[in-house]
């Protein structure tokens, strides 16, 4: 396999999968500087150990884990040592976008109370609910059991389903929102 | 909402996440990078390698095992060898007679000489031959196992040399000594001398400090020992290979930690930041130009070899024998010499002498008080 079909297979790696890891780790780490570098990383990473990925096996779930795996690292070593952003650095890139109101104080809802979440159950929440991954490939991506996975998802939606700022806006936000969409 | 509702977390994390665009050109940067990285990356195919094959991994592990235990165990075997080696090197350096302009260091076979800074191998034969920057070590290329070794020697050279010259070619000699500097690329450092007259008996001497390159050192001194007769000729040569490597490992450090600091100040956004970037800045500066200081003149040394010549006017004896004494000469010095120890001694026991008075009319007072109480006790009694 020469270099130059390896980085065409980067790029369809990038095409495929670029923009929902840099949403997924957004999502993950509260920012969005902090979650292009971590994919950013992730992808290099990934593809200089391309040769890890088994023949047959799924990509996805591989690819998440190595960004999650980046994800992880970041929220380690980096983060905790300087000034957290805020969601609200953001702010600029969600005004231009239709109904920015509502859309705002929905993200900042959630982005809120994935924040508030310890970080392992953010992860499940944020690989179950925006990636969209089964528990059996979630438990792949953590390198955990399905049992685990399962255990983490309901705890976090215990503590999702308690959490003011969505107890209090969720419902009306949703609600006001099917009406602006009607 | 008490109860957890999936789909409009869905929902709401999708909205949060596509608030914003993904830019194409981070892809392209990830892509450039990868290309840069990939022509040299042998990684992914020694490692699919590895993979393919379970024995060939444990084969390629135990041939890693082995020879980082040669690696480590080579050189604690050889220590002592290399030790006596180095001593050798030493004691070349250490003494240079003028005559020898080159030192031959012969390698035993299968042995590695280790000097400081260089090494060469096995069965190699070196050469220590002077250069302009100190003494080079070569190793012929056909030595089987030797490796090149490049690092050159400094050594700083100095020498003195006593001459003694005939009257009317004092001044002559000066001019001479100057000339031999001057053909040797070198100069005169500094020069120094008196005149001596018939009139006054006095004779004339001097003595001129010459700096020539340190290759042409020998030569130089081999010439000097020629223009007069030479009384003493001392020549020493000191080894700051170490010293000089040393120096500059640390101003390489310091550089290397200077230009850390300046990439931090870049991202550095307040004021206090920056002023404590600079401050960790300006101390680097200032120990590099301390240590370039040192080194520079290290090299100025190692480069040009000192020699210190004395002149001496032939006839003129610093030490005059002394004359033997006579009968009454030598009794009347030991005269005098046992007046003076006697005054010394007596100077010496009066110290003790006057303390032991002192104490003894102490005592006589105490005793004296003592006895006159028990006298006019009894006569009270009585």
């Amino acid at each position: 396999m020469s270099d130059a079909v390896d980085v065409d297979e980067l790029q369809t790696w990038l095409e495929d999968g670029y923009a929902s890891s840099v949403r997924t780790a957004y999502l993950i780490l509260g920012n969005r500087p902090d979650a292009e570098d971590a994919v950013q990383e992730s992808f290099l990473r990934a593809w200089k150990f391309r040769d890890s990925l088994a023949t047959g096996s799924s990509f996805k779930p591989w690819l998440y884990r190595v960004v999650v795996n980046t994800c992880n690292s970041k929220l380690r070593k980096e983060i905790p040592h300087r000034n957290r952003r805020r969601p609200d650095d953001d702010l600029d890139d969600v005004a231009m976008i239709e109904d920015p109101i509502g859309r705002v104080t929905l993200s900042y809802d959630v982005m809120t109370a994935l924040r508030d979440l310890p970080a392992h159950l953010r992860i499940v929440v944020v690989l179950r609910y925006y990636a969209d991954l089964s528990e059996h490939d979630i438990a792949i991506v953590i390198g955990r059991q399905p049992g685990t996975v399962k255990s983490r998802l309901n705890e976090a939606r215990r503590r999702l389903a308690l959490h003011p700022a969505l107890q209090s806006e969720a419902p009306s936000s949703i609600n006001d929102r099917k009406e602006r969409q009607s | 909402m008490t109860t957890f509702d999936e789909e409009m977390m869905k929902r709401a994390l999708r909205e949060a996440a596509d608030d914003f665009a993904i830019s194409d050109t981070a892809m392209e940067s990830i892509l450039d990078e990868a290309r840069d990285s990939g022509a040299s990356d042998e990684s992914p195919r020694i490692r699919a390698f590895i993979q393919r094959n379970g024995r060939t991994r444990s084969t390629l592990l135990a041939v890693a095992a082995c020879v980082v235990v040669l690696a480590v165990a080579v050189p604690l075997f050889n220590s002592e060898g290399g030790a006596s080696k180095n001593r050798t090197l030493t004691n070349a350096q250490g003494v240079v007679t003028p005559n020898s302009a080159k030192t031959v260091a012969h390698g035993v076979s299968g042995e590695t000489i280790t000097g400081t800074g260089f090494t060469i191998g096995a069965n190699a034969q070196a050469t220590l031959s002077p250069t302009s920057t100190g003494l080079t070590v070569k190793v012929p290329k056909s030595s089987s196992n030797a490796s090149t070794v490049d690092s050159s020697l400094r050594v700083e050279e100095v020498g003195t040399i006593h001459l003694t010259v005939g009257g009317t070619h004092f001044q002559s000699t000066l001019t001479q000594l100057t000339d031999f500097a001057t053909t040797d690329g070198g100069f005169v450092a500094s020069t120094q001398s008196h005149m001596g007259t018939k009139a006054t008996h006095s004779y004339s001497t001097g003595s001129i400090v010459l700096q020539v390159p340190e290759r042409n050192f020998t030569m130089l001194v081999d010439q000097v020992r020629h223009a007069g007769v030479a009384t003493s000729v001392v020549t020493s040569a000191t080894d700051v290979t170490g010293q000089y490597v040393d120096l500059q490992a640390r101003i390489n450090a310091l550089q290397v930690s200077r230009t850390q600091y300046l990439k931090i100040m870049t991202r550095t956004n307040s004021i206090g930041g920056i002023l404590s970037v600079q401050n960790q800045l300006n101390s680097i500066q200032s120990q590099i130009e301390q240590l370039q200081a040192q080194l520079n003149l290290l090299n100025s040394e190692t480069t040009y070899a000192t020699l210190t010549v004395s002149l001496r006017e032939a006839g003129n004896q610093v030490v005059t024998p002394a004359h033997p004494a006579t009968g009454i000469d030598k009794a009347w010095h030991d005269s005098l010499r046992g007046f003076a120890t006697g005054v010394e001694w007596l100077i010496r026991i009066a110290g003790p002498l006057l303390f032991m008075i002192l104490l003894l009319a102490a005592l006589l007072l105490i005793g004296r008080w003592t006895w006159r109480a028990t006298e006019r006790r009894r006569g009270g009694i009585s």
